[in-house]
């Protein structure tokens, strides 16, 4: 179907209406000797028609109206002039009237329908482009690229995304040409916070240049769309605004996308070094323990043989080399123990322990190293979520600091108490102390209160204790006793109210 | 099954060292000794010698000690005692579980081991529990469901009384919480821990002279309870 340009002037459209009318009656002048003019008119209705179809509503409703001057006046009795002799052919004359105007109102209104398919059609392309053209995109800068391209090709428009960054929008693609000042940051600042579209053809700080629309998900709003216009003064009709929101929530679902993939990437590689990490830890505890088993088995297996039971110095020898393993022993399991819990590998599984039974098991790791020393306990039975071993561990380690800090004679003191919701478990003793500014640095790595005096351990210890503390999400500290001496206290959470009596059967 | 050589013992270690010094060590103390170097050759072993014990290291390249203590108690009830590093704390649990009977952490002493061993063959030697048990100054008389310490009888409730005869029944050997939960409260209860601390709580407190240190149910840090027995 040949189309006039769509552009046309008006007044251009109604000039050729008007001459419509003149080469219609021009062509009746031969025509009409031979037929009636009630069947001439026919010509002049094709004329309406043709001006309705091409021309629009207006121009036919005019060829209409000249229709019915022109074949009055050169065709109905008198010619050349609008009287008319025979009243029958009013009725020709308002036939022709109706019946043009009728025909100029449908042909003008299907061709606005026609119309608007073509422009639906157009969306649908440009809609259905964006989406095969995000669908293929690999990343999210990419998905950026396109939808800034493709808001460019389809509105005229230049575009651009901000995307959010913590609290704070960043300007993640823009296409060239395009640049924000400060004032516009604000507005898309303002659209981001609330999550509705701002600036220029908006109800909100409408005397911008750039429109800004969010992109929402369900998850919430991840960023602004900004589109200026290139040409200032055109804005956008309200069907395009409609299409543009629909871009930007395709949009907002391509970036979502991406950054699932993206964290779904992130996550898989910090398993992968997770995993890594452990399989190293196993294979170093295991190649560094290994050796340390066959000594120690070795030489308390001579220790006990009959072999070196008469000579008395021979026997000490490999009773202090047996010691001297298990501290090395000691020191691996130290070290290894610091590294688990600096690479964030120490986990603790938490389950409700009887805390007296932890201060048991604690003791009896002890062992010989407590005789003679006179422990002080007092606790109550308290069932308290944690991990039974390494909360063992604590206490040993604390302990072990209290025996090397503290003169043999002196007593050593562990108490456990709730107090408001949290347990509290202390280590005491009447030791040295440790001077007030360094209460909280003995828990760092390597640090040790008296270097000098070669009461040994890596200074390890009680960062260990630390680790495993907060691990339990728990505090340690120490403070300077009353009467000379250390306290070292542990504070964990307790669960509300651990379902512990009521069961007993 | 004990051959003119002592007791026969397996040993399933990936580690020469290790095997070497188990072997001159047990060896000296009359056991006869079977060495396997991984999972796959200690399950062959252990059809093809008939040990009287196993002594099982958790971190063997091929199989898991968990795994080869699962298809062993398949058919078999060897005593097996499971060595293991501190770190693997949830797969000795894991083997204990699945039927080991004893554990030993390295490193250990040789004193440690042997007298581990020696429970667990005796243990095997007389399967069924006698009907009257004592250790120290408590007596449990499983047949007049009759409990007393240093002479005195002591009330017990229906559960304290079967969690102390299930460690009575399996007296020295390691019981892991889940094993307890299992057999006395039933299959449902394995993840109860709170029942069972409470009821053990409940019991040391009657049986025990001081509770706060106990010498008839020991704790085995993490794993379970054991029963002490006379002679340990």
């Amino acid at each position: 179907m040949p189309l006039l340009p769509p552009l046309q002037r008006p007044w251009q459209r109604y000039l050729r209406s008007v001459l419509l009318v003149g080469v219609t009656s021009l062509l009746s002048v031969p025509v009409h000797r031979f037929v009636s003019p009630s069947n001439l008119v026919m010509l002049y209705l094709a004329a309406v028609v043709i001006a309705a179809i091409y021309l629009g509503r207006g121009p036919a409703a005019l060829t209409a109206v000249l229709g019915v001057l022109a074949f009055d006046f050169f065709f109905v009795q008198p010619r050349l002039s609008f009287t008319v002799a025979n009243s029958e052919y009013l009725l020709t004359f308002l036939g022709l009237l109706i019946v043009g105007l009728v025909i100029s109102t449908l042909a003008a209104r299907s061709r606005e329908q026609a119309d608007a398919a073509r422009r639906r059609e157009a969306q649908a392309v440009a809609l259905y482009e964006l989406s095969r053209d995000l669908a293929s995109a690999s990343d999210l800068d990419d998905i950026l690229h396109v939808v800034v391209r493709h808001v460019g090709e389809t509105f005229g428009r230049e575009a651009g995304i901000l995307l959010a960054a913590g609290d704070t929008l960043q300007t993640r693609s823009l296409s060239p040409g395009f640049a924000l000042d400060e004032d516009e940051m604000a507005v898309a600042a303002w659209a981001f916070e609330e999550g509705q579209p701002a600036g220029r053809g908006t109800d909100t700080l409408a005397d911008t240049a750039v429109c800004f629309m969010p992109l929402r998900t369900a998850r919430g709003v991840l960023g602004v769309l900004g589109v200026q216009s290139i040409e200032p003064g055109v804005h956008l009709r309200s069907e395009q605004s409609r299409l543009l929101e629909v871009f930007a929530s395709q949009a907002a679902l391509a970036i979502e996308r991406a950054e699932f993939a993206e964290q779904a990437r992130e996550a898989q590689l910090a398993r992968a070094a997770d995993e890594l990490q452990r399989a190293l830890l196993n294979s170093v505890s295991h190649d560094l323990r290994t050796p340390l088993v066959s000594i120690t088995g070795t030489l308390s297996s001579l220790e006990e043989d009959g072999a070196c039971q008469g000579d008395p110095v021979q026997r000490s020898l490999i009773t202090m080399a047996r010691e001297e393993a298990e501290r090395l022993n000691g020191l691996v399991g130290n070290l290894l123990d610091m590294t688990r819990i600096e690479a964030g590998a120490l986990k603790a599984t938490e389950e409700p322990c009887d805390i007296q039974e932890v201060i048991n098991a604690a003791l009896d790791r002890l062992g010989d190293r407590l005789v003679g020393r006179a422990v002080a306990i007092d606790t109550a039975e308290l069932l308290v979520p944690m991990d039974f071993v390494l909360m063992v561990q604590v206490l040993v380690n604390l302990l072990d600091n209290a025996l090397k800090y503290s003169p043999p004679a002196t007593p050593i003191g562990v108490a456990a108490r709730d107090v408001g919701g949290a347990l509290e478990i202390s280590v005491l003793d009447r030791g040295c102390g440790v001077p007030p500014d360094e209460l909280t640095r003995i828990f760092d790595k390597f640090y040790r209160v008296h270097p000098s005096t070669g009461a040994g351990g890596t200074g390890l210890g009680l960062a260990i204790c630390k680790g495993i503390v907060e691990a339990h999400h728990g505090r340690i500290w120490a403070e300077n006793r009353p009467g000379g001496g250390t306290i070292v206290t542990v504070a964990l959470p307790q669960e509300p109210p651990a379902p512990a009596a009521g069961s007993a059967a | 099954m004990m051959s003119e050589g002592g007791p026969r013992v397996l040993v399933v270690d990936d580690e020469p060292a290790i095997r070497r010094f188990l072997h001159a060590s047990l060896s000296a103390h009359g056991y006869n000794v079977f060495e396997a170097i991984n999972g796959q050759e200690g399950l062959v072993a252990v059809t093809n010698c008939r040990p009287d014990l196993v002594i099982l290291d958790l971190g063997l390249p091929d199989i898991s000690g968990i795994e080869i203590t699962r298809r062993l108690r398949e058919w078999t009830s060897v005593p097996i005692i499971i060595v293991t590093v501190q770190e693997q704390e949830s797969a000795k649990i894991a083997a204990l579980d699945a039927g080991a009977d004893d554990y030993v952490t390295k490193p250990f002493g040789m004193g440690e081991l042997l007298a581990r061993m020696r429970a667990s063959l005796r243990r095997a030697a007389s399967p069924t529990a006698e009907p009257v048990f004592s250790t120290g100054q408590l007596t449990v008389d499983l047949g007049q469901r009759l409990v007393t310490v240093a002479g005195r009888e002591v009330q017990l409730t229906p559960t304290e009384y079967d969690l102390l005869r299930t460690l009575v029944t399996h007296a020295g050997k390691v019981l892991t919480h889940r094993q307890l939960l299992r057999q006395v409260w039933g299959a449902g209860y394995e993840g109860e821990a709170h029942l069972l601390r409470v009821n053990m709580s409940n019991l040391r407190h009657k049986l025990e002279p001081d509770a706060a240190r106990p010498s008839f149910i020991l704790t085995e840090p993490g794993v379970g309870y054991r029963l002490r027995v006379a002679s340990e």
